[in-house]
């Protein structure tokens, strides 16, 4: 495994000068140190964007109040929000993992193009700068929401510098986001070890090659939309003129990416709990092969859902798309399914990663069955653009990326740093964010059934929702307390955390990652274990219960 | 590369039969024709149908590689994986270039004549970055 590579002399010299490190960072093209970076961002917009949750909950808390100034400023922070969590938090986070992890899963010293990878975050880094730079102009940031319809987006109803910067802020971060895609997928595709065959592929480098497809597919005509949108605004264009049929034309343009785009975020991350179930669980993954067309399935299908946010304009096909919604909740089900499969009779123990692990699949189950509640158009008529959307997409969404950041994050943070976090403080969070969660947006249902609208910025004591909203507000701020003990243990950790030098510090990981050393090495890898399995770390550490063909074969060539 | 080829012939069928689908269904209940969405997830099927014939394509070419052998060892890959370029200044300075000029299409044209020749500059630096030539590697 030879990889002709001048490294830095300083390279992994212990004394470097702050400069040095930081020249280090910034000029990097090593994927896993661009993982960080993007881990490190996309947490960073994480908290902002949960502040802004938080003053949205307090604003709500109780009829009449005006913590926030102004009306539009309220709109500013549900638009941000939206934004911020989607695109400069999740869909980031995705390339984090899949930066970290996919290039060694597969036994590849690096991806493909290590400086465009570079420059994809590069985009996104200055790309959600601009973006969110709106907050520091006079008539501060976007305000007509996060899917931006028309005609609400032109300068007629929304006139300012801020929204002009969050369309070309996002545009930039967007070619971030393909750039990242198809050097995800170049990788997959070209760099897998020998004997590495696309049917051994780990769970999650699976889902990052699907996911990558649907970024390439969904995120050019996003890009697209967005450069028309900046031509009406800064040119006029009237591209999305109403008098032409520009609303609908930005309604499909927008969730044509947008549906996509959920998915984007929740399959890298059905990704992470696949790897985790298997190894908590002591047994390989239950039906590999159906879990993968699962994966490819739901892919194919979520390109052709997304006009069920649209029901409600009354000018599409409500059958087709109720039709392909419900579709898409069979392989879902195949997938927990399989899940459930692999928990089976399991000798299960339950670490840090296993709890966010169990708790991102209750979470997420139930926001699928709201989800096929949705996909039905006599009940979405009514439902629409109620807090019961808004419930359901946190479920979807929060379940998905939070808890399965926070497994990862726990599960691999060993590999990622040479240290284990704390498991009482990580126990601690998670209780402290599963009640904070499920208590700030169960009860959001029922809020959105009796009538509550989204993104009012009050209500009246006489609408009825008051008690509903302060039960909702508490639960926040209990969620919010949950990022200090997470905080705290990455803090403690690095000042005193204990040093694992164990290629496999949990003891049954299957994956190539476990195979290699601790800190990963700078190139991953100085000798590859003989790949037989989808599971070639297992057979290296456990020869008694390895795949018959990987105790035929000499072990540890490299 | 049986599988990859394989995959994306799959996703060029599903896209254009449902594209198919989506334009008669709507034919038959609404008359007429639905433009966006009908282009929109034909387009897919292009797209997909021109990865899968160059999966596809260089595949053959390439014959049976290691990494699809499932009885493959380790040393029977390329002792030369390729060059990794062990650190560079210009994404860095791409990305904060391009970021200026995206703005200035929102700030005003004054930033865009600063930007993108700063970009520009940029960009051919990340290009002949460790460049040697056309066929000298």
């Amino acid at each position: 495994m030879a990889t002709a590579t001048a490294s830095k002399s300083t390279y992994g010299s212990s004394k470097k000068t702050k400069g040095q490190i930081l020249v280090d960072w910034i000029t990097t093209t090593d994927h896993k140190k661009i993982g960080y970076l993007y881990l490190i961002t996309s947490f960073l917009y994480f908290l902002i964007g949960g502040v802004m949750a938080l003053v949205i909950r307090a604003q709500l808390a109780a009829p009449g109040l005006e913590i926030v100034q102004t009306k539009e400023q309220y709109n500013q922070l549900f638009t941000m929000h939206g934004t911020i969590m989607l695109l400069m938090f999740a869909t980031p986070l995705f390339a984090a993992f899949a930066n970290i992890l996919m290039p060694i899963q597969i036994g590849a010293p690096d991806v493909a193009f290590p400086r465009l990878n570079a420059i994809a975050y590069w985009f996104y880094f200055f790309g959600s700068f601009v973006a969110v730079a709106g907050f520091f102009t006079p008539q501060g940031a976007a305000s007509f929401g996060w899917f931006a319809y028309a005609p609400l987006s032109n300068t007629t109803f929304s006139p300012g510098l801020g929204g002009d910067l969050w369309v070309f802020g996002l545009a930039l971060s967007g070619f971030g986001t393909i750039m990242g895609g198809v050097n995800f997928i170049t990788t997959v595709l070209t760099m897998r070890a020998p004997g590495m065959t696309m049917f051994r592929l780990p769970i999650f480098t699976w889902n990052t090659l699907v996911t990558s497809i649907l970024v390439i597919m969904c995120f050019p005509p996003f890009a697209a939309a967005l450069f028309a949108l900046g031509a009406d605004r800064r040119f006029d264009a009237h591209i999305f003129d109403p008098a032409n049929g520009g609303p609908m034309l930005w309604q499909h343009l927008f969730w044509f990416f947008g549906h996509p785009e959920v998915y984007i975020l929740a399959l890298p991350f059905f990704g992470i709990v696949s790897e985790i179930f298997p190894v908590f669980s002591r047994k390989p993954i239950f039906g590999y092969k159906t879990l993968v067309y699962a994966t490819i399935a739901i892919a194919a299908l979520s390109m052709t859902v997304w006009a069920h946010h649209m029901y409600v304009t009354g000018s599409v096909l409500l059958p087709f798309f109720a039709f392909t919604t419900m579709l898409i909740a069979v392989p879902t089900g195949v997938k927990v399914f399989n899940w459930i499969g692999t928990l089976w009779k399991g000798s299960i123990t339950f670490e840090t990663p296993m709890l966010y692990s169990l708790g991102f699949l209750t979470t997420f189950i139930f926001g699928g069955l709201t989800g096929v509640i949705l996909a039905s158009p006599a009940l979405d008529f009514h439902l629409s653009d109620s807090y019961f959307v808004v419930a359901h997409f946190h479920y979807v969404v929060f379940g998905t990326v939070v808890f399965a950041m926070f497994a990862g994050i726990y599960f691999w943070y060993p590999k990622m740093t040479g240290k284990m976090l704390n498991e009482r403080l990580g126990k601690i969070q998670f209780w402290l964010l599963f009640v904070g969660f499920h208590v700030t947006f169960l009860i959001q249902h029922w809020l959105g059934v009796i009538g509550m609208p989204r993104r009012y910025a009050t209500y009246l004591p006489e609408d009825g929702f008051t008690w509903m909203n302060q039960v909702s507000t508490v639960g926040s701020a209990l969620l919010a307390l949950s990022m200090i003990p997470f905080l705290w243990n990455v803090y403690i950790t690095a000042r005193k955390g204990e040093k694992t030098t164990l290629n496999d510090p949990w003891g049954y990981g299957r994956s190539l990652e476990w195979a290699t050393g601790t800190p990963f090495p700078r190139h991953n890898f100085t000798s590859i274990p003989v790949i037989r399995s989808e599971s070639p770390a297992f057979d290296l550490n456990h020869p008694e219960s390895a795949a018959p063909e990987a105790k035929a074969a000499p072990k540890k060539k490299g | 590369m049986k599988f990859n080829g394989n995959l994306f012939y799959f996703l060029t069928v599903f896209y254009f039969v449902d594209a198919a689908g989506y334009a008669l269904w709507w034919y038959n209940s609404n008359g007429g024709y639905e433009p966006i969405g009908t282009a929109a997830i034909a387009m897919l099927g292009f797209m997909s149908l021109f990865l899968a014939f160059y999966i596809k394509n260089t595949g053959k070419r390439q014959g049976v590689v290691p990494e699809d052998r499932l009885d493959a060892n380790i040393e029977e890959g390329d002792s030369e994986i390729g060059y990794f370029a062990p650190w560079s200044w210009w994404p860095f300075f791409l990305g904060l270039f391009c970021a200026m000029a995206f703005a200035s299409l929102a700030v005003g044209w004054w930033l865009f004549f600063i930007a993108f020749p700063l970009a520009l500059v940029a960009l051919i630096g990340f290009v002949f970055e460790r460049s040697r030539g056309l066929n000298a590697h």
